[in-house]
């Protein structure tokens, strides 16, 4: 099957290769979406002399607005203009001839340029000139006749809303329906773009967060990665925790490829623990990505620094994103793309919480964190992701914490009171396909990172469950 | 020779069997004056954009004392029946046929095709195989039997074997490319006047 490019890989991806060539493609979007932006995207990708792109403008959007901002975006090549690029307004005629008039204009733009690609912005405007129904439809099945017959690729644009997909003819007739949508979460605004409609071709369902941007629209295709249940080589190597009394625990370290929940309460500790594997495996020739939303850049050198590691390390990439107005598959998108651009064996993803705070619910947190674990899996990267739990003292469930199911191993960081002190303790939980030692053991942080002491008992009697450390007991 | 490569010469020798040179005895190829005229006739048809087979078609007529016109009206084989299912693609490519200056005789309905490609002698009977109802590919076998007009099948859906098969010497899917169908078209009139007939003696 022909398909025709977006000019963006990514959105390309969602429609399974790019769009079928030679449709009636329908991009529906209220004011502000990006409508013309994308169908502009497309004219100019698919442009070229023998089979130009025609831009046909109706009544909604004056002609010169649409060139004159069209003209910030990067691929809007001015000297395409008139050569293999064709704006025309259709809003006199229209006013003057009605459809009739618009049904010849089109007729002759196929005849006179032999268009690739024709576009009606807007498309919805028409409506207005038919005096009824019926009429709209014969104009409607006419025009679908025209652009049908010619191997071109039509794009009709509309300031729709989904609730008019069921009524609109014009849904009808079209083979593929985009739509565009700004949903707010919270007081935030985010964008969304989704395939309603795709004859003759699968895409990628749900919504794709989307932003735009001076090249056009960017899409981040939502990671939701279906069941796959092919075998994979799996690796027989231990990656170490970077803390060796902390591999003897867990039976000479982790599985290399496997996943790690790091749990505890704020200052518990959990950043340094991945820092102590990320940087170790560095040491062994590992390259490691560590994708932070919590410390900036310079906070993170101070805090590397102060334990002997430098973030000037070639084998350690750095990638902050602050989370404010995160889109959850524009960050994956980066991760994963990073990784793969340098080679990253082993990943710190700190936190994990505050990528479930910016998902819009649990369900889809799940399937996300799923399909990121997985696709890491299968590659053989080792993932450690840390997350912050509420509780300072006396940890009773983890079975809300995000994750902790899908992770091979969780190790979880405490708080424990000793009279008017504090010690920290850890423990691991779980181990996947693996044994470990069932102790919790006091753990210090010196200059020299993670230190681990001796193990601890838990005194569950003083109030409320909360933890108490009795005297230590050597093992 | 004329900045025309001897390769591509000793193609049109064979293709269309108008400029003929004797041969020396050892085989090399030896052109009248009047044979360079010819192919410099040729070259400048082709320099201005025409088809190597409209430029030996021309030069034919040329031959043959008629007036070269760019469509060379009046000549039988320039007649394009075209039998269409939809009405929107009919006006299209006979838009277009006529465009390039060729005839156009358009029918809907099989049973008239078959009549008019028998009375009309066309150059070219350029058939969807979807008309009326789905009978084109029977449609072509009864062309093929009754005339020796070349066929062209369009269709929406892919069926080159099918329509090779059933006698179509060219396939093309449906929406056509305006470009691709006009070359196509010439190509197919290019092998009735000039490869299905018995070569002009230039000697």
């Amino acid at each position: 099957m022909e398909r025709i490019p977006s000019g963006h890989p990514n959105l390309d991806r969602v429609l399974d290769g790019g769009l079928p060539a030679h449709n009636i493609t329908m991009i529906l979007g209220l004011p502000g979406t990006g409508k013309t932006i994308l169908a502009q995207q497309y004219a100019f990708a698919n442009a070229t002399a023998d089979r130009p792109s025609v831009y046909l403008s109706t009544v909604s959007e004056p002609f010169d607005k649409i060139l004159r901002y069209g003209q910030s975006l990067s691929f809007f090549d001015a000297s395409a203009i008139g050569r293999s690029v064709f704006y025309e307004d259709l809003g006199a005629d229209l006013h003057v001839g009605g459809l009739d008039l618009v049904l010849k204009r089109v007729e002759g733009s196929i005849k006179d340029r032999r268009p690739g690609v024709l576009v009606i912005d807007s498309f919805k405007a028409l409506r207005a000139y038919a005096d009824t129904d019926g009429q709209f439809r014969h104009f409607l099945h006419d025009l679908a006749g025209r652009v049908t017959a010619s191997p071109m690729t039509s794009f009709w644009i509309g300031e729709y809303d989904q609730s008019e997909i069921g009524h609109a003819p014009e849904f009808a007739v079209a083979d593929a329906v985009i739509s565009l949508t700004s949903p707010r979460v919270a007081q935030r605004e985010t964008r969304a773009l989704q395939v309603l409609k795709l004859r003759g071709s699968s895409f990628l369902p749900g919504e794709h967060a989307y932003r735009l941007t001076p090249e056009g629209i960017r899409v981040f295709p939502r990671l939701a990665d279906p069941a796959d249940p092919s075998a994979y080589p799996i690796s027989s190597d231990r990656d170490s925790s970077g803390i060796a009394a902390l591999d003897e625990m867990l039976g000479e370290g982790y599985w290399a490829g496997a996943s790690t929940l790091l749990a505890g309460p704020s200052g518990s500790g959990k950043t340094l623990m991945g820092l102590h594997f990320l940087f170790n495996g560095a040491r062994m020739g590992q390259p490691g990505l560590l994708a932070t939303l919590q410390e900036n850049p310079t906070q993170l050198a101070r805090i590397v620094g102060g334990f002997g590691w430098s973030l000037d390390d070639d084998r350690v990439h750095l990638m902050y994103r602050p989370p404010v107005d995160l889109y959850l598959d524009e960050w994956v998108s980066d991760l994963l793309e990073t990784s793969q651009r340098v080679g990253a064996r082993r990943i710190l993803i700190d936190s994990l919480g505050d990528l479930q705070w910016a998902s819009p619910d649990e369900t889809r947190f799940r399937e996300y964190a799923y399909s990121l674990l997985n696709r890491c899996s299968r590659t053989g990267v080792s993932v450690m992701m840390t997350y912050e739990i509420p509780q300072l003292f006396g940890v009773t469930q983890l079975s809300d914490v995000g994750g902790s199911h899908l992770s091979d191993n969780v190790v979880l960081l405490q708080f424990v009171r000793e009279g008017s002190r504090i010690r920290r303790a850890l423990a691991v939980m779980k181990t996947r396909a693996s044994e470990h030692q069932p102790e919790i053991r006091e753990f210090l942080i010196s200059s020299d990172g993670i230190v681990l002491g001796d193990e601890i008992a838990l005194d569950q009697r003083v109030g409320e469950g909360v933890p108490h450390a009795s005297r230590p007991s050597r093992r | 020779m004329l900045g025309v490569q001897p390769t591509t010469i000793r193609t049109w020798e064979e293709r269309y069997a108008l400029i003929v040179p004797e041969r020396s005895p050892g085989g090399q190829r030896l052109f009248s004056r009047q044979q360079v005229e010819h192919l410099r006739f040729v070259k400048d048809r082709l320099d201005a954009g025409m088809q190597p087979a409209d430029a030996h078609r021309l030069l034919a007529d040329m031959m043959e004392g008629a007036p070269p016109s760019a469509s060379g009206s009046g000549r039988p084989q320039l007649l394009i029946l075209l039998a269409e299912r939809d009405p929107y693609a009919a006006e299209l490519e006979e838009y277009f046929l006529q465009t390039e200056g060729y005839s156009v005789e358009l029918t809907f309905d099989a049973a008239e095709t078959l009549s008019r490609a028998e009375g009309l002698s066309p150059g070219v009977v350029i058939v969807d195989l979807l008309i009326s109802g789905g009978e084109g590919m029977e449609l072509c076998r009864s062309i093929k039997r009754r005339t020796d007009a070349p066929l062209l099948a369009v269709s929406a859906v892919e069926a080159r074997d099918e329509a090779m098969a059933a006698g179509a010497e060219a396939f093309l899917q449906k929406p056509l490319d305006p470009l691709q169908l006009i070359s196509t078209v010439r190509d197919l009139l290019g092998s009735s006047a000039f490869l299905r007939t018995p070569a002009v003696d230039t000697t």
